[in-house]
């Protein structure tokens, strides 16, 4: 019967010891896998998305298939597949044997490992390790000989010359793996060769490569004495390193044998396109250590092969920034095989292990992800770390100021949101508000598209278009914010949420729509893809789909194809996280352009560098930027006319990119929207001459602009000029004011207030032990001379009722707060001409107001211990900016409001914050040196006046332990700085510059509405008081400079002429 | 009740130019106000600097002895008191200076006066007098009245009025001043001097100045090269020295340096704000380069422009090379 012996010639105890051998190497095998295991466990939950079955048939079809190993790299494709079948049927052939061998035949006699089964048996595994052999041959041969740079384990970007350790030891592990498997193999084929060159069996057919190998012994003359003694020993060799192989499987590389089959099961259904959530529960926000990471990620990191597929595509790699998302998995499994999922004391897992700069490099493109064969979501844990780096303030000042402005106007830009539509002026048709009307489609147009000029013309393309063909469509107008994408992609998910809900508030309150529709793929993929999570969202389509159905409808006719030579650039956004590829070149094909592919197409597209919020990074100069890189990549293609894009910010890092890296006179960029324009002969737009568009439409503006400025002011002044001739001077003058009395008619002129009003009380009982006392020395201060200077009487603290502040336990220090306005370009007076119309401003924190927190908090820190306590003189509004204090650090606020309180003099402000102050008794007042709207500059003077505290204002920096005196720094005109010291308490006007507020994330600001904020009523500060009244407000005539028109090199012409005429050359 | 009172800036023992420039605005408006027209000078040594601000229209000097000639709030604010219950003026003028800051509106709260700061245009309405300041970030005006207040403390843009250029007559009065009280409440420790540098702002007839439009330390070499083709004293606003980006020498503006002998200033990225302006808006031709067309530096360039501030630059190096 056709069989084989399995333990041929082997006595008793060799078996035994055989076997003892085995279940050593399977204990050592199930250990390891044991450990990690636990190690796993130490992860946080996986945040789970996508069900299990789902994800355990996806990794079989792609294991089935070998799709994910065979794209971009056919070779290794090929190779893996013949080792993993190869593999899969050596596996299973062990598995037969045992299962006969050691399990049904001595418990119940059962043989089915002979006759036919045993002949096709012997076929499968003869061809499985033919394919595994050759799959290994193929590998060794591809590393020896191929010399592919994703294989270099090198860190150029990092301007290593050489390998370091560790790498090299990646290296010797690389051809460790497949030269053991390689052994094993061989070994196996020439035991099967001396079997078949000994035994003869008739069968010896179905054992095709064995018996080649046999018949190869034969003809070398090999004799049975020779074949006998290699069996014997080639037997023990061959099994021990199975055996070993098997044991060492957990320990390196070999592990993602495992290690991938949990890694692909459990991938996200949309990984990137749809991010996790904080954890709500959680202190710290995102990753920020070790044991921070799902146990998910950890089976990421065990799973890498270092194939160096994501290195090679990675935008920010090939751009030579510190990033390469294998490296990045690298590290931190090296670092968690030492740390076990255990976070440690003393290594702080951003910095030590992986570097800031690292996860700011991100572009969020999903290059990495989108082609990792074993399913690692880099790009996940890239935001998650960078939540953290968000968290700790750490990042860039230009990022950290656009967060701002987005908090504080709703877009990235800084601009008032009723310029949101101010593109859709231009345009010859009204444009609806779907607040106020019906319409079948909201067009969320996003904030480049609103606000950047290049792209407000291809808005106004798609406007025309869409009329043209019929499809109605309203705006949100001014009601739109950012939708957040990019901000959750920083890693201000605080913010982010923020924004969705009220973007979602938004959408809720407007009238009837069907659908929405978008310019931009990245407000696209977040209200498609993570909208959904916060509330009910409607359907969302990408423009290039509404135009892509317009065209094949007939609703928008061609009348003039292009014929145009044409490339495309897929949106990561769009194409990579949404799969949308098709649309776009549907459209492009209808309008009659060949599309002539890049390379690097699809799902392999090329980033343009901006996602993730690297727009709102500056790139460092002197390197190619992704944008200069991919434009080389269409140059390269020759003779295409235009680079297609269809999002905003591609157009935008585009245009510019093509000018920068010396392609500007081959090809122009240009939005699809533009070209159908072209195609359908839109009568609105002429698109050959963009530019003179473009100035024209600036100029109209502006004309615009002048014009109801001018009336406005005509009109202002007329009634002002009337008002004036009717009624004499003088009672024209007070008629809006209450009649005028003098200041504090309670207090006599000669009585002086309290010359020391908020003098320290004696201590309770520190909170914190080591918190140091309130300051203890008394300033010595003036007496008030009696004066008579007709009646003059000092400014009195307003009356703040009966504010009673907390006790104090330890140092209190008082920072004044300002929720500073900031006036956009196009603005009106309120009806009284006496101030601007409040929809007009938007606010935030004043800066120097938050110099002189940041200086409260360093003192704080620096003493150890204390509280702040922030007043600000405001409406409810202005809330917004105490609540960022508070998140700062700041532990109380006191808000002063009453209606009358509008943009008020820095006196009654100083007067204010006065009566709050003296119930509060401060040992340190510390208030901005001015504020960014009004810039008085004297709202800290005038209350340390009140207060009758010594004072210093335009103060640099404060050195105080808390106890004696200060010493503070002054800084004057010219730079020099004057150097004092003062005794506490004192009122300080600090300067901007010499610190750097910290940053308040959104989720901050949300925990500080539990710090307490009491809100006082002002009414007692309106009584005719005050600094000044104002008697009118008005836009001053300029005289403008002279504008300079043209390209920059024609204006660099203008300049450079003017430069040598003044220098007199 | 009636009459002007200026008060005289100084920094350690040397007079300020805002003190002349003060003199000017009280000029401007005595005859609507009424004289005399006091200066009040404060020092160690205040004859020595009573010449200084003894210019055409000047009725009356002043003097207050102080132990010391180092500044300090609570002293100009009680010298003021004590001069002003003397002299009884209706209108205070004090320069918007660092020290000025310091104690203008301290006077203006001690004697619940009319007070307003920054004020850059002084006029009068029949009897009653109006000040201008700038309001919502220097893009409009603000006018206003004091009705109601005999004496108004105002605290005077720099380099702003026209000092007289006639010498004047005044005689000098010394006033005594009791600062036992008040002596004691800070305590002068030094002066820190910028430190030395082979830039010097003052001097410099070309200056080539930058500003947040560059947006990055990185791209400094670029725009210090250009200046360095074209000639120019490289120079900045101050949140580029605020960000540690260039040293405080090359800062351009109020609390840098003023551009006093500059012919020719072009401004890149630079937005203009109220100080920077102090620093440069006197300059005979200014170019300016930004890309927000309402940027208030466009309100005080002889040229501007809005294009790209980095493709500028690279074609203004291929210009100068």
């Amino acid at each position: 019967m056709e069989t084989r012996e399995l333990f041929w010639s082997l006595s008793h105890s060799a078996v035994l010891a055989f076997y003892a051998v085995g279940v050593a190497a399977m204990a050592a095998f199930a250990w390891g896998v044991w450990q990690h295991y636990a190690k796993y466990r130490r992860g946080t939950a996986h945040i789970g998305r996508g069900e299990l079955a789902a994800g355990v048939k996806r990794m079989i079809a792609d294991l089935l298939t070998h799709r994910t190993l065979k794209r971009r790299d056919k070779f290794a494709g090929y190779a893996h597949a013949g080792i993993f079948f190869g593999f899969v049927i050596a596996a299973a052939g062990t598995a037969i044997i045992t299962l006969e061998y050691d399990i049904l035949y001595p418990l119940f006699g059962i043989r089915f490992w002979n006759g036919d089964f045993y002949l096709i048996f012997s076929l499968a595994l003869d061809i499985g390790h033919l394919a595994l052999t050759a799959g290994i041959l193929m590998m060794m041969w591809r590393r020896a000989v191929f010399n592919l740079p994703k294989l270099n384990y090198l860190r150029a970007y990092r301007g290593e010359t050489e390998l370091r350790a560790p790498a090299r030891a990646w290296r010797v592990e690389d051809w460790i793996f497949l030269t053991v498997l390689l052994v094993i193999e061989l070994s196996g084929f020439t035991q099967e060769g001396v079997r078949l060159l000994m035994d003869q069996p008739e069968w010896g057919a179905w054992s095709p490569v064995g018996l080649l190998v046999a018949k190869m012994f034969g003809a070398f003359g090999m004799s049975e004495t020779t074949a006998a003694a290699i069996r014997g020993t080639n037997w023990w060799m061959h099994g021990a390193l199975a055996l070993a192989f098997t044991a060492a499987i957990p320990w390196y590389k070999a592990k993602h044998i495992i290690a991938v089959l949990g890694s692909l099961a459990t991938r996200a259904e949309l990984p990137l396109a749809r991010l996790p959530r904080e954890d709500e529960g959680s202190d710290s926000a995102g990753i920020a250590c070790v044991s921070d990471f799902s146990w998910k990620d950890m089976l990421n990191f065990d799973a890498c092969t270092k194939c160096g597929r994501c290195h090679e595509a990675c935008p920010a790699r090939n751009s030579g920034f510190p990033l390469s998302p294998r490296d990045l998995i690298l590290d931190l499994r090296s670092y968690n095989d030492k740390a076990q999922g255990r976070a440690e004391e003393g290594v702080d897992l951003i910095g030590d292990v992986i570097d800031p700069e690292t996860l700011w490099s991100c572009r969020s493109c999903g290059a990495c992800q989108e082609i990792c064969p074993v399913g690692i979501e880099h790009p996940a844990m890239i935001v998650q770390m960078r939540r953290q780096l968000v968290d700790r303030g750490d990042m860039d000042p230009l990022l950290q100021g656009t967060l701002d402005t987005i908090a504080s106007t709703g877009n990235s830009f800084g601009e008032s949101s009723r310029k949101r539509s101010a593109w859709t002026r231009e345009l010859k048709f009204a444009v609806k508000d779907i607040r106020e009307e019906a319409a079948e489609s909201l067009w969320f147009v996003g904030d480049y598209a609103s606000f950047d000029p290049r792209n407000q013309i291809v808005s106004r393309a798609f406007a025309s278009l869409m009329k043209a063909s019929g499809v109605d469509f309203g705006l949100l107008h001014e009601g739109e914010r950012n939708s957040g994408n990019d901000v959750r992609r920083v890693g201000e998910e605080g913010l982010y949420e923020t924004l969705v809900e009220e973007n979602l508030e938004t959408l809720t309150g407007v009238k009837d729509f069907d659908r929405i529709i978008t310019t931009d793929p990245h407000s696209y993929n977040t209200i498609k893809n993570e909208y959904p999570e916060f509330g009910a969202t409607p359907p969302i389509e990408h423009y290039s789909s509404v135009l892509a159905e317009m065209l094949k409808s007939g609703r928008l006719k061609v009348t003039k194809p292009l014929n145009k030579k044409v490339t495309f650039h897929d949106p990561c956004h769009l194409g990579r996280l949404n799969g949308g590829y098709d649309a776009p070149r549907q459209v492009l094909e209808a309008i009659g352009c060949e599309i002539i592919e890049m390379p690097r197409n699809r799902d392999n597209s090329f980033c343009c560098g901006a996602g993730g919020g690297r727009i709102w990074i500056p790139d460092p100069p002197g390197i190619e930027k992704p944008s200069e890189n991919r434009m080389h990549e269409a140059s390269a293609l020759g003779g295409i006319e235009v680079f297609v894009t269809c999002c905003p910010k591609d157009l935008t890092m585009f245009e510019d990119a093509r000018k920068t890296s010396g392609h500007e006179s081959e090809f122009a960029v240009q939005d699809i929207a533009e070209l159908v324009a072209e195609a359908v002969e839109l009568e609105s737009l002429t698109l050959k001459d963009l530019p003179s568009i473009a100035d024209r439409l600036t100029d109209a503006i502006a004309t615009r602009i002048a014009e109801v400025v001018a009336t406005r002011l005509d009109e202002v002044l007329a009634t002002k000029m009337a008002a004036l001739a009717a009624v004499p001077v003088s009672a024209a003058l007070e008629a809006p004011q209450a009649t005028p009395e003098a200041p504090a008619t309670e207090a006599s002129a000669v009585e002086a207030p309290s010359p020391d009003p908020i003098s320290p009380e004696p201590v309770g009982t520190p909170a914190v032990e080591e918190a140091p006392q309130a300051a203890p020395a008394a300033a010595s201060l003036p007496e008030l001379n009696v004066m008579d200077w007709d009646n003059l009487a000092p400014v009195q603290p307003g009356d703040m009722g009966s504010y009673t502040a907390p006790e104090k336990i330890g140092l209190r220090i008082l920072v004044t707060v300002k929720h500073a306005a900031k006036l956009g370009d196009e603005y009106e007076f309120t009806a009284d001409g006496l101030d601007i119309a409040g929809e007009y401003l938007e606010h935030d924190l004043n800066e120097w107001d938050d110099a002189a927190l940041e200086q409260a908090l360093l003192l704080i820190e620096s003493i150890g211990g204390g509280e702040v306590v922030a007043v600000a003189v405001g409406p409810e509004e202005a809330e917004k900016s105490l609540r960022k204090v508070l998140a700062k650090g700041a532990d109380r606020a006191v808000r002063i409001w009453d209606e009358r309180l509008q943009n008020a003099d820095p006196v009654t402000i100083a007067r204010a914050i006065a009566g709050v102050a003296e119930a509060e008794q401060a040992d340190l007042v510390l208030s901005g040196t001015q504020s960014s709207d009004q810039a008085h500059g004297s709202t800290g003077t005038a209350l340390a006046r009140i207060l009758g505290l010594p004072h210093g204002s335009v103060i640099a920096s404060v050195e105080w332990d808390g106890q004696g005196d200060m010493t503070v720094i002054r800084e004057l005109e010219g730079g020099t700085r004057h150097v004092l010291t003062m005794p506490a308490p004192a009122v300080l006007a600090i300067q901007t510059g010499t610190n750097t507020p910290r940053y308040a994330t959104m989720r901050m600001i949300k925990q500080a509405k539990k710090k307490p904020l009491e809100v006082l009523d002002g009414a007692a500060l309106i009584d005719g008081g005050g600094g000044y009244r104002v008697r009118r407000m008005y836009t001053p005539e300029q005289e403008k400079a002279q504008m300079l028109e043209g390209t920059a090199e024609e204006v660099a012409e203008q300049i450079a002429a003017l430069i040598r005429d003044k220098k007199g050359e | 009740m009636a009459g002007i009172l200026i008060v005289a800036e100084q920094l350690d023992g040397a007079l300020r130019e805002v003190s002349q420039e003060l003199v000017g605005a009280a000029v401007s408006i005595k005859d609507q106000v009424g004289g005399p027209v006091q200066v009040l000078v404060i020092g160690a040594d205040p004859d020595a600097l009573a010449s200084g601000v003894n210019l055409e229209g000047v009725d009356e000097i002043l003097t207050i002895q102080t132990p010391s000639d180092h500044f300090d709030p609570l002293i100009y604010e009680e010298a003021i008191v004590t001069a002003g219950v003397q002299s009884k003026p209706s209108v205070v003028l004090i320069g918007h200076t660092s020290s000025g800051m310091a104690y203008g509106a301290a006077v203006g709260a001690r004697l619940g006066s009319g007070f307003a700061s920054d004020v850059f245009i002084l006029g009068h309405d029949g009897d009653e007098l109006i000040a201008t300041r700038s309001a919502y970030g220097n893009k409009v005006e603000m006018e206003m009245g004091f009705s109601g207040k005999g004496v108004v403390v105002l605290t005077l843009r720099g380099a702003t009025f026209e000092p007289p250029e006639g010498a004047g007559s005044a005689g000098t009065m010394a006033v005594d001043l009791d600062v036992t009280s008040i002596v004691g409440a800070s305590t002068h420790v030094e002066y820190q001097e910028a430190p030395p540098s082979d830039i010097d702002i003052t001097k410099a007839d070309f200056i080539l100045s930058v500003g947040r439009g560059i947006q990055d330390k990185d791209n400094l070499p670029r725009f210090e090269a250009l200046a360095d083709k074209v000639g120019a004293t490289f120079g900045c606003s101050r949140p580029i020295v605020d960000s540690g980006w260039l040293p405080k020498p090359h800062q351009v503006g109020q609390s840098g340096k003023v551009a006093s002998n500059c012919q020719l200033y072009f401004a890149l990225g630079i937005s203009g704000a109220v100080q920077h302006l102090f620093g440069m808006k006197h300059v005979d031709t200014i170019i300016a380069v930004n890309t927000d067309p309402e940027a208030p530096i466009f309100n005080v360039a002889t040229y501007g422009t809005t294009v790209d501030l980095f493709e500028l630059t690279d074609a203004l190096e291929r210009h100068f090379n």
